[in-house]
């Protein structure tokens, strides 16, 4: 009776969905026709802004389709390049230093080059300043999930490479059935934080200034940056309306389902079962998306034939792999060469352009270093002092960590910048200015790392250790000081790591605000970042974007590092 | 009927790990084996002796750095065309189903053959009602019956098996061992050329045709024994019984050889003059466990096997400990027992105090402790940072991996009260014994 009951509900229930995939199947289809359309306008550097909500929707498919491309973009840049490093001992010596610079510059000091050069190479059409956005967005998404690809590669169970070897696995095999199954979860959490680290500068990477020509693109940011700089507090509403819904949207249409299935990659013993989410079950109540992957199924069949182990191919001649190629090694050595041509050839014009800074040019970016060092510094600090009470509360509540993570999560991917002129206008209210009002700025985007891997680290203690925290009546500071902060410390650390970074980079934003058609200033190194690319003086900008790079990395090597490995030593749980 | 034919060739195979500079570690030396068809080969020995890396080469997994393997007369060059391989630890891929593990082999073969495959086996193995759950549902037992049924299903000629039954606990093993015992008694079978790797001397004889006694350090072949009972085989038996005894007798005599008593000790002759002495490591255990034997062996001497039955202990294990014992004169191994020496029951009946005492009398007539203090002694600030000590530790003993031993010699010398380790500067330092009582005042 049951049975045939829900068996009626899903045929009932597919027609609908059926419907329903159609209609967002002609749904993407128009999209990418529309976004087609908008790539292919004649170039225009500022593109008029509609304000009105109506408007809405559209920006709103180009600023995903920009997020979504640029996604694309870093997932495959983060397959290739972290198997590149794993496999190639020679290249990984240079690789990883390499990837380790590339994540410490700020993603805004990418912004002029890019810009100009894509403008440069499609001169006709508005593709060159689309593909800066883009680009641009890729570099704030793709470092920390190479970082993860790797690691999870270095952590894939020597016996499943064995096993790999064994059953006659080509290297698409081991990819395939292997590798990025064993890195899924890693790399599905990173491309979360990815996503939202992406969002951040969305209003700056769509709408900027550079020199005295004005760059815009139609989407979301800089819808919101025009109704900010017109002081248009509807608009501003709606956007920010905007900017949430497809934060939501993406996060339980495409991250939640995929969370969730991706449980079944755990390596350990301990994970849940594989749970089928709200979205999967209507797909799979559909007939077309049934028929469509089946086909999918028999294409991947045909295309990436099963192994072949060694004990079905007896008879067959040259049981093992041909040996390379002597060509594709050569071809491998001229890319190299190319690569390391084109790296000196950058280096040497960049090195250029450092040389026509002068002295005085070098102290004022180091004294502006000092006091962004001081508002980041300030900005970590009171981001602990909140959220380390407050995370280890929510850490030790599991109830209440289940009922709050969508909502920081929403805080943390939201992109903060586009309410800054609000916090200012507080600011400004209490008689501040923006010299020590950019650190809430700052705060307001780092924070939420902290709290985050503090209540992760707080949820990790061991029942055995709360119990004996407890019988030994350990109470008020001495609670704190011999059993919470170290317990935590390993996620405080990690969390620091993150926010510093996320700070130094929002620092660019924070220490230079329009809102209203006015400009507010801070000294520091953000805001000389932001003053010298709108003015257009790539020297100083080239020079203050290495004095950030350097100091970043530097911080992270002389300081987090160090930490960490501390935190790592002193502070785990475990054995 | 004809006469079995030679499946496995291994020509005085050798290996040695390492990255070809100073630190390179000879695992195997100049193996020489010879599997044919309905050969079951246990290969037996203490850890270090390396079974696993042999399996690995028989798979064609590992190139041996010496030597030559031929599979059906031909010399192997990648991996083995007719072996299957059952892991320690299943090494099941958690994203797939029990029948998705299972199949990955045969991917290549039409649709019905693998059908027709899996159903055979899943009820060979007793999976059947399993064929849709993921790894992680199964318990340990039904993990390795899915590992073996992943080895079976490409209808291999040779199984290999490395400890697949270490990982489980003592009954489902039981169960297991049972069940293969089965596979292996029915003549009508298609595979019944295996090689079983363990440490077990009962599931060796259980199981294997040829028990192949590895020695350690190198990993080498000690002696082979035949078992020619037939299947299924009875543990109880007493020609088992027997196979077994016989094993055990060699084993130890392997493992605890009648070394001269002043083996590894500083020895001062009559004039003066020292003897050149090579060190000997300490084995790793730790002083509790070398208390806790001796007090087993208050009422006479024992037999080794017996002990490790009485514990629940792996053999080697047990061996381990008495051979610290026996280094520090606490025990002597006449033949297969174990039993105290008269410092050994001094030692037992004295106060903790006491039994520190002896112990740190003894530690200090081992030469690597002598060489230890002598190494804190020479230091300007008598102090001796750690990755001095596992250098000297490298070249000292080039048959051990230096962290463990280091380890242990920090336990050991701890527990003494001869030496302290800072931890976080990572410094050993020679230990000075703070005055026992407050009121007692210090002499001097």
């Amino acid at each position: 009776m049951t049975v045939t009951a829900t068996l009626n509900a899903r045929a009932r229930g597919s027609m609908w969905i059926d419907a329903g995939i159609l209609l967002c199947v002609a749904g993407l289809g128009f999209s990418a026709i529309e976004v087609a359309a908008e790539w292919e306008q004649p170039l225009r550097a500022a593109v008029a802004i509609d304000l009105s909500p109506a408007a809405l929707p559209r920006y709103a498919l180009y600023s995903l389709a920009r997020g979504w491309i640029a996604y694309a973009c870093s997932l495959a840049f983060t397959l290739l390049v972290a198997s590149w490093a794993f496999y190639d001992l020679r290249a990984r010596r240079f690789l990883l230093p390499a990837l380790d610079v590339l994540q410490s510059v700020p993603v805004l000091g990418f912004l002029p080059g890019l810009v100009l050069a894509l403008v440069g190479l499609f001169p006709g059409s508005n593709a060159g300043l689309e593909i800066a956005c883009v680009l641009m967005i890729f570099t704030g998404q793709v470092w920390n999930m190479t970082f993860s690809y790797y690691d999870s590669l270095r952590g894939v169970p020597p016996d499943f490479r064995l096993l790999g070897r064994l059953y006659g696995f080509r290297w698409y095999h081991l990819f395939l059935r292997i590798e990025l199954p064993s890195g899924a979860q890693g790399l599905l959490y990173n491309s979360m934080v990815s996503m939202a680290g992406g969002w951040f500068f969305l209003s700056i990477t769509e709408a900027f200034r550079l020199g005295d020509q004005d760059f815009r693109v139609p989407g979301l940011g800089s819808y919101m940056s025009v109704a900010i700089e017109r002081g248009d507090a509807r608009a501003q509403v709606f956007g920010l309306l905007a900017m949430g819904l497809v934060i939501v949207a993406v996060d339980r249409l495409v991250w939640g389902p995929l969370v969730l299935w991706s449980r079944r990659f755990k390596l350990d013993d301990f994970g849940a079962a594989a749970e089928e989410s709200q979205v999967q079950r209507w797909l799979a109540r559909s007939r077309a998306m049934q028929a469509a992957g089946a086909w999918c199924g028999r294409q991947y069949r045909r295309f990436i034939p099963p192994p072949v182990p060694a004990a079905l191919r007896i008879g067959a001649a040259g049981a093992d792999d041909p040996p390379a190629r002597g060509g594709g090694r050569w071809a491998y050595r001229g890319f190299l060469a190319a690569a390391v041509a084109g790296l000196g050839w950058g280096l040497a014009r960049f090195a250029l352009l450092l040389f026509r800074v002068d002295l005085v040019g070098w102290g004022e970016i180091l004294a502006a270093a000092g006091w962004s060092f001081l508002r980041v510094l300030a900005a970590v600090a009171l981001g602990t002092a909140w959220t380390v009470p407050v995370g280890v509360w929510i850490g030790f509540n599991p109830r209440l960590a289940h009922r709050l993570q969508p909502l920081i999560q929403f805080a943390a991917s939201f992109p903060a910048p586009m309410v800054y002129p609000w916090i200012l206008l507080l600011v400004l209210r209490v008689g501040g200015s923006l010299e020590w009002g950019a650190v809430p700025l700052i705060l307001l985007g780092t924070q939420w790392y902290i709290l985050f891997n503090v209540a992760a680290a707080a949820a990790a203690v061991p029942a055995d250790i709360l119990s004996a925290a407890a019988l030994l009546r350990l109470g008020g500071w001495a609670r704190w000081r011999k059993f919470i902060l170290p317990s935590v410390f390993p996620g405080l650390v990690t969390g620091w790591i993150t926010a510093a970074g996320g700070a130094w980079n929002a620092t660019i934003v924070s220490e230079f605000v329009h809102a209203g058609g006015q400009v507010y200033q801070a000294t520091g190194l953000g805001a000389l970042i932001s003053r010298a690319t709108d003015v257009g003086n790539f020297p100083r900008l080239a020079a203050a974007v290495l004095v950030m790079a350097l100091v970043v990395a530097g911080i992270n090597r002389f300081v987090w590092r160090p930490l960490q490995a501390f935190a790592n030593d002193r502070c785990r749980f475990g054995n | 009927m004809a006469t079995p034919e030679t499946l496995l060739e291994l020509c005085a195979v050798s290996h040695e790990y390492g990255n070809g500079g100073t630190e390179r570690e000879r695992v195997l030396q100049d193996v020489t084996l010879c599997i044919a068809e309905h050969d079951v080969v246990a290969l037996l020995g203490p850890s270090g002796c390396g079974k696993s890396t042999l399996v690995r080469i028989m798979a064609g997994l590992i190139a041996p750095t010496g030597g030559e393997v031929r599979y059906r007369g031909q010399k192997l060059a990648g991996v083995s065309p007719g072996v299957a391989m059952v892991f320690q630890n299943f090494a099941l891929f958690p994203w797939l189903t029990v029948r998705e593990n299972i199949l990955l082999p045969v991917g290549s073969l039409p649709e019905a053959e693998q059908k027709a495959r899996l159903d055979a086996l899943l009820a060979t193995v007793n999976l059947g009602a399993y064929e849709h759950s993921f790894p992680r549902e199964l318990s340990g037992g039904m993990k390795q019956r899915v590992g073996i049924a992943r080895a079976l299903i490409a209808s291999p000629e040779v199984l290999c098996m490395d400890e697949p039954f270490s990982a489980l606990d003592v009954l489902t093993a039981e169960t297991l061992r049972n069940e293969i015992g089965r596979l292996l008694a029915d003549p009508h079978h298609p595979l019944r050329t295996m090689v079983l790797v363990t440490h077990n001397i009962e599931e060796a004889v259980y199981f294997a045709t040829r028990v192949v006694v590895l020695a350690a350090h190198p990993g080498r072949v000690e002696v082979v024994v035949p078992v020619d009972l037939p299947y299924p085989r009875n543990p109880d038996s007493p020609a088992f019984q027997a196979i077994v005894a016989n094993l055990h007798a060699i084993l130890t005599r392997t493992a605890l050889p009648d070394t001269t008593a002043d083996a590894g000790k500083v020895v001062t002759q009559k004039d003066g003059a020292r003897r050149r002495i090579a060190p000997v490591s300490l084995p790793p255990v730790n002083p509790g466990e070398v208390l806790g034997l001796l007090s087993h062996l208050e009422d006479g001497e024992r037999d080794v096997f017996e002990l490790a039955e009485r514990f629940g202990k792996e053999f080697a294990a047990v061996v381990r400990v008495v051979k610290a014992g026996e280094l520090l004169g606490l025990l002597e191994t006449p033949g297969q027992d174990v039993r105290l020496t008269a410092l050994g029951r001094e030692l037992l009946a004295g106060s903790t105090d006491r039994q520190r005492e002896i112990i740190r009398e003894q530690l200090k007539r081992l030469k690597i402790f002598e060489l230890l203090l002598r190494l804190i002694g020479v230091q300007p600030d008598k102090q001796l940072p750690e990755e001095d000590l596992l250098r000297e530790l490298q070249a000292l003993l080039p048959h051990e991996k230096p962290r463990p031993q280091f380890r242990t010699l920090l336990n050991w010398g701890r527990y003494a009260e001869l030496i302290s380790y800072h931890q976080r500067k990572r410094l050993i330092t020679a230990y000075t014994r703070k005055s026992p009582r407050p009121g007692a005042s210090p002499s001097g």
